[in-house]
């Protein structure tokens, strides 16, 4: 294997892993406030939707980013009422998120990019731009942002009363209520946060990582997403690094894409599921969920 | 308190309950399961609103829940500042809030670990905790719902010397719970409550265990089954028998029981019962050896949970267990006339009160489901059974019923394994008891010697 | 909850939603909504060949939403039900493509096949959650995606017909098509099939021991294996039953309406089809109406996007504020539990 073909990998597995590593700290948050989001999917693509479209109409790609965190804090405040107010079975509730939001981004589309004959080229976010290869710093710089992202929230959860609270509501509400606070605000606005990252997450990837959105282009990455909560032990660097660790076999499979030639494509690509689905069954008996994580309080 | 009144759809749980506290006082509210006495506790910390009344408290309530309410993933420090945690800019001082927890339990004559896992404590310091978490807010008023309900008797009376000296000091403290022994023992005043009012006010230098349980109950206590005499034939050999994990696991334990007598396992709860019952259940692996020539019938400790599907109707809960069962599985088809005739069965014998026996279960009263729960287990007469604390949270009526139904099947020859942390239960109707800690067998005694006293102290773990 | 908001509480509300919604979507796009909804109508009812493809659309749902209610009964959350369609129907074209003999036989193989191709693949997950506590959510999730994969690849290389310019299979014999309900439309026996085993599972559900086990599992888990439920057995059992079912949902596809095998047979009936068991409040016989709902839906959502340019896929919006709403009724609807005093 060349030298330039392992930079490649690395950097692809930067960028690929980027969004996932939101979406996954996202699942964090959310998670350890006892709510499964199993929406996140649909917040991604809230996210990388909005982001695409703001940066269209505006032309600004930071007013794009900033509008894609908007638009998943959004539809993570949608699942936290459902989940808090209406007490819905959070994983029927994420699956109605996800339906929803394919569909409404399937929708605006048409109506705003095919029906004005334009194909959805907007300005990209500076510094990264993964088909030219020629910006390894920015590549670092996005992924050390991601990391900060990740120490902030280790920061919020372990050191901050806010923290504290969030950490009681995934484990037993009755504590926080009978100390006076109310679980479900706090969860409220766990959810909402954790749909934040993950709209940052989808914005990255249709205007980080590529320049558009187009209709299933997040590809399960909010799944993935959940499965590196858990591999991750519902730690925020334990999910970072679970979304590192699968995004590797997404950037091995771009990168090596027609190089060996026994390996069907399919093959390769099915790899980050299929090293998803290895990790979950791997890690029985090892962790253990937050105690009241998806019951509604 | 005036006029305290609060309803739910069907029952009215508090009906016009006029209470005061005084400083300084321990106030004893008693009463059976469903009379109110949670209902009014929650109302008195402001948890639940009253539809009718008139709350004043000079200073703040605060209140210790029978099933504590802590993480138990969470350190004690953590646990006990929630919600009011000292801060460093926007991050927690730590170091204030560790102080804090520590001069809190020297002022008040605890010793506390303020680092430690609340889940790795003992339940006795799980309670120091709950407890220290209320002090902290320097109370007034302490409501404690059963606060000795997971205690052995040695931490019975510390707990009681702790809240002693917070009444000395001037704090208002009123003890909800079912165990008269102790009302009697550190209560200054008694209110009985009994269907949502309070029907008789006590002072407890001139009452006495019997009047208040005739005042709980509202007439003499419903008698228990005769015990009548059997012979004895071997059943159910458990030998040095290991099983569980953590505190909680039994650790060689070896015992028996014979077909017509009731085996009563006494302990303190955590010290190794539920792993005994779940390794004759088959529900966790162990090393040693049960035999047991049948199928064991089960009471499980936690019918909610355990026992029984909730949303079912009665019928449908009636087979549950045995619907492999060759009389009621018939090729792939499950008898239905069959769960029904049982259904019907069971609420003839255990006087299970319905509407019909298609309603939810989880509807009826705990005392009717525990019936049901306990006759489903009866109902094949069994070589052995399994009763495991059978009459925990029911009324006194229905307890005696069950209590009743499991002596005649041990007359009938049935061997009986009672576990049960309510001592008086297992001096009710074991032939035998035997007593645990820390997961092994450390007493035995027959029913004809036995001394309270002794097993008292064998509970809390000290040697003969 | 407001009396103003009760007349929402029901069909009646979720119709309304559906209609609001979907006059919203026709604004977004220019199109009356009067316009929309008669074309809508016509589209779906108006005549034999309209409501043909209705009740095509409904069959083609209806098997996925079974075997979804199977699992969620047994209180397993099967989201993998596109992925076992897909797999089911590859079965179907693979074996229907090359078998040689009687059309009923080939018919019998396929459905066979089908079963077994979406059954194994529910399995799995049930594998993976019985023997490692593999949160089913996710797995099925992922296993939608290698199904995906796997499908591709044989029919874009193994499978694929040395005829066809397109990555699919060999079109299957006309003998062994199944046969239409009504003639020249894409409605056939598979609709009857689906009907058919509504019945099966209600009957399971509420007379046998099978059904007694799968109930206690979903309801009170730790109830079930205290009493008799062999868990570790009726979960994989039960996911593949569940994947099975909606295997034979491929194969009706692929025998009844394509005729071979391609990866592009189902637009997300998979995920529809958890919306329709929902809305038929996982009852075998609602969910035959639900399926119905959803089917005039569907063959609507076709229709618009013909007439108005509408992609299809919004008919996803709706599926997904029915489900919340619905989720949330249940809550709203529920009885206030007496706390024990």
């Amino acid at each position: 294997m060349t030298q330039s073909l392992i930079v490649t990998i690395l950097i692809l597995t930067i960028v690929k892993a980027v969004p996932i590593i939101y979406a996954a700290l996202g699942g964090v948050i959310s998670e350890r406030s006892g709510v499964i989001n199993i929406g996140l999917e649909g917040m991604m693509v809230a996210g990388a939707f909005t982001a695409v479209l703001v940066s269209y109409v505006t032309g600004s790609p930071i007013l794009g980013l900033i509008a894609g965190v908007i638009a998943g804090a959004v539809i993570g405040w949608v699942l936290g009422i459902a989940a808090t107010k209406f007490k819905v079975d959070q994983i029927v509730a994420g699956i109605g998120i996800n339906l929803l939001c394919t569909g409404a981004a399937a929708y605006g589309v048409v109506l705003v990019f095919v029906q004005t004959g334009v194909n959805g080229q907007v300005p990209q976010l500076g510094g990264v731009n993964v088909a030219l290869f020629d910006l390894h710093s920015g590549a670092l710089a996005v992924l050390v942002f991601a990391f900060v992202c990740a120490l902030g929230l280790s920061w919020l959860i372990y050191k901050t009363p806010w923290g504290l609270r969030v950490q009681a509501c995934g484990e037993n509400p009755l504590a926080v209520k009978s100390a006076g606070l109310d679980p479900l605000q706090t969860r409220l606005i766990a959810v909402t946060i954790s749909g934040a990252l993950a709209g940052l997450g989808g914005a990255f990837l249709s205007i980080g990582e590529l320049n558009s959105y187009t209709d299933g282009m997040t590809a399960g990455r909010g799944f993935i997403a959940l499965a590196a909560v858990i591999f991750g032990r519902w730690t925020p660097f334990g999910a970072t690094g679970a979304a590192i660790f699968f995004s590797f076999f997404e950037a091995l499979e771009y990168a090596l894409q027609g190089q060996i030639s026994w390996l069907p494509s399919d093959a390769m690509q099915a790899l980050p599921y299929v090293a998803a689905l290895v990790a979950l069954a791997g890690v029985i008996g090892k962790v253990r969920a937050p105690a009241a994580d998806g019951v509604p309080f | 308190m005036r006029g305290i009144r609060k309803a739910y759809p069907g029952v009215v749980a508090v009906n016009g309950v006029d209470l005061d506290l005084f400083p300084g006082e321990i106030h004893a509210l008693v009463g059976e399961n469903g009379a109110g006495k949670s209902t009014l506790s929650n109302i008195a910390f402001g948890e639940v609103r009253a539809d009718a009344g008139t709350i004043k408290a000079n200073g703040t309530v605060g209140l210790v829940h029978q099933h504590f309410e802590l993480v138990g993933r969470l350190r004690v420090w953590q646990n006990i500042v929630l919600g009011r945690e000292p801060r460093k800019g926007i991050r927690i001082d730590e170091a204030a809030a560790r102080k804090l927890v520590t001069d809190l339990a020297a002022k008040n004559g605890l010793e506390i670990d303020p680092d430690a896992f609340v889940e790795d404590l003992p339940i006795g310091v799980q309670q120091r905790v709950e407890l220290l978490r209320e002090l902290e807010r320097e109370p007034t008023v302490l409501l404690l719902d059963e606060p000795t309900a997971a205690l052995a008797p040695a931490e019975i009376d510390s707990f009681f010397k702790t809240i002693t000296a917070l009444a000395a000091r001037g704090t208002a403290i009123m003890i909800v719970t079912h165990k008269l022994q102790e009302v009697i023992a550190y209560s200054h005043r008694i209110s009985v409550m009994r269907h949502g009012e309070i029907v008789a006010k006590l002072d407890t230098y001139s009452t006495s265990v019997d009047d208040i349980a005739r005042a709980m109950v509202g007439g003499e206590l419903p008698p228990v089954a005769a015990r009548e005499p059997t012979t004895m034939t071997p059943c159910l050999r458990i030998d040095n028998v290991t099983a569980g994990s953590g505190g909680a696991r039994a650790d060689g334990v070896t015992l028996e029981v014979r077909g017509g007598e009731i085996v009563g396992i006494a302990g303190v709860e955590g010290n190794g019962q539920t792993a005994i019952a779940d390794a004759i259940a088959k529900m966790i692996d162990y090393t040693g050896n049960i035999v047991l020539d049948s199928r064991p019938a089960i009471v499980p400790q936690d019918r909610h949970r355990e026992a029984l599907v909730l949303s079912w109707s009665i019928v449908d809960n009636a087979v549950l267990g045995r619907q492999h069962d060759p009389g009621i599985q018939k090729g792939l088809l499950l008898d239905g006339a069959r769960a029904r005739a049982d259904a019907e069965a069971i609420k003839e014998r255990f006087d299970v009160r319905c509407a019909s026996l298609d309603v939810a279960v989880k509807t009826l009263s705990g005392g009717n489901q525990q019936k049901i729960v306990v006759g489903r287990a009866l109902i094949d007469d069994p070589k052995f059974v399994l009763a495991y604390n059978p009459t925990r949270g029911i009324d006194v009526g229905a307890a005696a019923l069950v209590q009743s139904r499991l002596m005649q099947a041990r007359n009938a020859g049935a061997a009986i394994l009672l576990i049960s942390f309510e001592l008086d239960e297992i001096l009710t109707l074991a032939d035998r008891i035997l007593v645990m800690y820390r997961g092994k067998v450390v007493g035995n005694f027959e029913r004809a010697q036995v001394d309270r006293g002794e097993i008292g102290r064998l509970m809390a773990g000290s040697a003969a | 909850m407001k009396p103003v908001l009760k007349i929402f509480n029901g069909p009646i509300g979720t119709l309304l939603l559906v209609v609001v919604m979907m006059s919203i979507v026709m604004l977004g796009s220019k199109v009356s909504p009067v316009d929309g909804f008669y074309a809508l109508i016509v589209g779906t009812l108006g005549g034999t060949r309209e409501i043909a493809e209705s009740l095509a659309q409904t069959t083609a749902l209806l098997f996925p939403a079974l075997g979804i209610c199977l699992a969620f009964r047994a209180g397993l959350f099967n989201i993998g039900a596109e992925g076992q369609l897909l797999l089911g129907g590859l079965a179907a074209g693979a074996l229907g493509a090359h078998f040689v003999g009687p059309g009923w036989l080939a018919i019998l193989i396929m459905l066979g096949g089908g079963l077994l191709g979406g059954g194994l693949w529910g399995a799995l997950a049930g594998w993976m959650k019985s023997r490692f506590n593999a949160n089913e959510v996710i797995s099925t999730l992922m296993l939608n995606y290698v199904a995906f994969n796997i499908a591709n690849y044989l029919v874009a290389g193994p499978l694929k017909s040395p005829l066809a310019t397109g990555a699919e299979t060999a079109p299957l014999p006309t003998s062994s098509w199944l046969p239409a309900l009504i003639p020249d439309t894409r409605l056939t026996i598979a609709l009857l099939i689906a009907i058919a085993i509504a019945f099966i599972l209600q009957f399971v559900f509420t007379r046998t021991v099978f059904g007694y086990d799968l109930r206690a599992l979903g309801e009170a888990p730790e109830a079930a294996r205290r009493n008799g439920v062999n868990i570790k057995r009726l979960t994989w059992l039960a996911m593949a039953l569940s994947g099975g079912i909606a295997g034979l949902g491929g194969v009706a596809i692929v025998a009844g309406e394509l005729h071979r095998f391609n990866t592009s047979l189902s637009p997300g009936y998979g995920f529809t089809a958890i919306a329709v068991a929902l809305v038929g409040d996982l009852q075998p016989l609602w969910i035959c109406l639900a399926a119905f709902g959803f089917g005039v839906l569907e063959a609507g959502g076709v229709a618009m996007q013909a007439s108005a340019g509408i992609p299809k896929e919004t008919i996803h919006i709706i599926e997904g504020i029915i489900i919340l709403v619905l989720a949330a009724r249940r809550y709203v609807a529920a009885p206030v539990e007496v706390p024990a005093a």
